[in-house]
């Protein structure tokens, strides 16, 4: 398949009161087309950042890139955007916060209510469309804004930890009706999240990201049947690869299974 | 009889249902201050509190019924005061919000100037305005004017700038012009903390103008009140008192009709004045 977004050397500085922070880079990859690919790495080692640059809302300092061939040197309209937090607005009921990703595109509302509907219903929202965020659980705040930032068909989803802020059960479920949603549209998904679990179970790819300045440590293929099934799940493959990605971030100190003598030593404040 | 009045209440329907459902939701308030009234009532008679420190609620109402040709025609004077302070308040406080939260410039030369404004006690100033502009409507206003802008201003430029980085970065991502993330998102997005500092001002509008009018007046209930306790007419003091309360729970209320209107979808809104859960 071809590539939609091609990365080449980029890299993000930003400047703080307390000096430049070298968050990301030099970075490069390209993700292809159709393509669920995830971005694991430790806290604070650029995976928003990324996923800002991709979408043209942030200005990077070195390198390109390039969606469909053309350069992001602005805010990237073609796509749709999931954070950890649902950010709907308070004062539309689901549905008006669904179209309101159509109303601020300018498109004709009535065009896409029967979208909207659809969409609502694959997410287990049918009946909920006449309700206002604060009638909803956090999940179900959360499969809204799968929606918004699906209805207006964007090639390309980015979603930065978009289970992150959900309960364990939640987050298993969403996790099961991401790929449902995935599978039936094809779109391109560049997924941040902390869980490795997560990222085998959703991804074609794997981007495991060093410790700040963010790099690529290591690119894994994910070469499991779909949909990815309890079974999958449970499957000797599946554990394999989590033990792949684990034995990276111990490698790099991020994941251990002891607290060194040293840092026992100043948790427990002595010299 | 219950028949009867069952049956007549179901076909009387909508007007009274509703005043039927606001009684029972306001009934315990309502016997609240009921009950407050009666003890002022009784406590003022069993304790033989002499009348120039504490009247009797029956003493304030004949005071009231006397004087009221009086009462009213300060009322309309000070409630106009209070009411052009306050609109002139919101006329400019809500524009110059709105641009000193988008301006760059505007949020680091103007917005910590009012910040400091905001500490310097308006009041203050009434006896200069009254010297500059004499005794008339003007200097009131203005002292209204001062100190209903300021919370509007503040909680305006607050509320205009609320909005999470992800919603701006969602807005961008949509290709919408300023404009349209305005209307769309940012006003209304303003709008609870807009309403904050409308309500405060609604407040402060009343207390301006009755304050300005002892200052330096010759007419308004502020300044009937320095008139009537000179006299040591603490029961005609309290009459006034009570119509200055009415007066500022009804700019209150307006505010708060208006909100309700607007924002209905707010926190804010979901639990009623007698604090009842509505949801
Ligand atoms: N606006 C900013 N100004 C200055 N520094 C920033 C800014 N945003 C992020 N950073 C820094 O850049 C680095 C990368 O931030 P980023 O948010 O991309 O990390 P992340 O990998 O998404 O972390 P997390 O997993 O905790 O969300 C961090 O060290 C952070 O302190
Ligand atoms: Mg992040």
């Amino acid at each position: 398949m071809k590539d939609l977004i091609q990365i080449n050397g980029v890299k993000k500085v930003y400047q703080s009161k307390a000096g430049p922070i070298h968050a990301l880079g030099p970075i490069d990859l390209n993700i292809r087309e159709g393509e669920f690919i995830s971005i694991v790495g430790p806290s604070g080692c650029g995976k928003s950042t990324l996923l800002l640059l991709v979408g043209g809302l942030l200005e990077y300092e070195a390198g390109q890139i390039f969606i469909n061939g053309n350069l992001v040197n602005k805010p990237q309209t073609d796509i749709g955007i999931v954070f950890q937090t649902p950010v709907l607005v308070d004062w539309r009921d689901v549905l008006g916060n669904v179209l309101l990703q159509i109303e601020m595109r300018g498109l004709k509302k009535e065009v896409y209510i029967e979208k909207a509907r659809n969409l609502l219903r694959s997410v287990g929202l049918a009946e909920f469309e006449k309700r206002y965020p604060f009638e909803l659980s956090g999940g179900m705040q959360q499969r809204a804004a799968f929606c918004r930032a699906l209805i207006h068909d964007p090639p390309l989803v980015l979603m930065d930890e978009p289970l992150g802020a959900l309960d364990a059960i939640t987050r298993e479920q969403l996790r099961v009706d991401l790929e449902q949603l995935w599978l039936l549209t094809k779109k391109t998904v560049l997924f941040v999240t902390h869980s490795i679990p997560e990222s085998v179970q959703l991804s074609d790819r794997v981007v495991v990201f060093t410790p700040r300045p963010g790099q690529i440590a290591e690119i894994i293929e994910i070469d499991l049947p779909r949909p990815r099934t309890i079974a999958v799940r449970e499957s000797a493959a599946f554990q394999q690869y989590i033990h792949q990605l684990t034995s990276i971030f111990m490698n790099f100190g991020i994941l251990r299974d002891t607290v060194s003598t040293n840092q026992q030593k100043a948790v427990v404040g002595e010299e | 009889m219950t028949s009867l009045s069952s049956t007549t209440s179901s076909k009387a329907g909508g007007i009274f249902a509703s005043l039927r459902g606001w009684f029972s939701e306001a009934r315990n308030t309502i016997l609240f201050v009921i009950g407050f009234l009666l003890f002022w009532e009784l406590a003022v008679i069993v304790f033989r509190i002499p009348r120039y420190i504490l009247p009797s609620l029956s003493s304030i109402i004949r005071q009231f019924v006397r004087n009221f040709d009086l009462i009213w025609e300060y009322t309309l004077i000070t409630g106009y005061e209070t009411l052009v302070g306050f609109v002139i308040a919101v006329a400019i406080g809500v524009p110059l919000a709105m641009l000193t939260a988008f301006s760059r410039i505007l949020r680091q030369t103007f917005y910590p100037f009012a910040v400091a404004l905001e500490m310097v006690p308006k009041i203050a100033f009434a006896p200069l305005f009254v010297t500059w502009f004499g005794f008339g409507f003007i200097p009131k206003m203005i002292i209204v004017f001062l100190v209903c802008f300021f919370p509007i201003l503040l909680n305006g430029i607050l509320g205009f700038t609320s909005l999470s980085q992800e919603m701006v970065y969602f807005s961008r991502s949509t290709g919408a012009s300023q404009l349209r993330m305005f209307w769309k998102i940012r006003l209304p997005a303003a709008l609870p903390e807009l309403f904050v500092g409308l309500k405060g001002a609604a407040v402060n509008a009343t207390v301006g103008a009755t304050i300005s009018e002892w200052i330096g007046g010759d007419a308004g209930l502020g300044y009937y009140i320095q008139i009537a306790t000179g006299q040591l007419r603490m029961d005609l003091a309290f009459a006034i008192i009570f119509m200055l309360t009415a007066l500022g729970l009804l700019l209150f209320y307006i505010v708060q009709l208006v909100e309700k209107r607007m924002i209905p979808w707010h926190v804010s809104q979901r639990v009623s004045v007698f604090g009842k859960r509505e949801i």
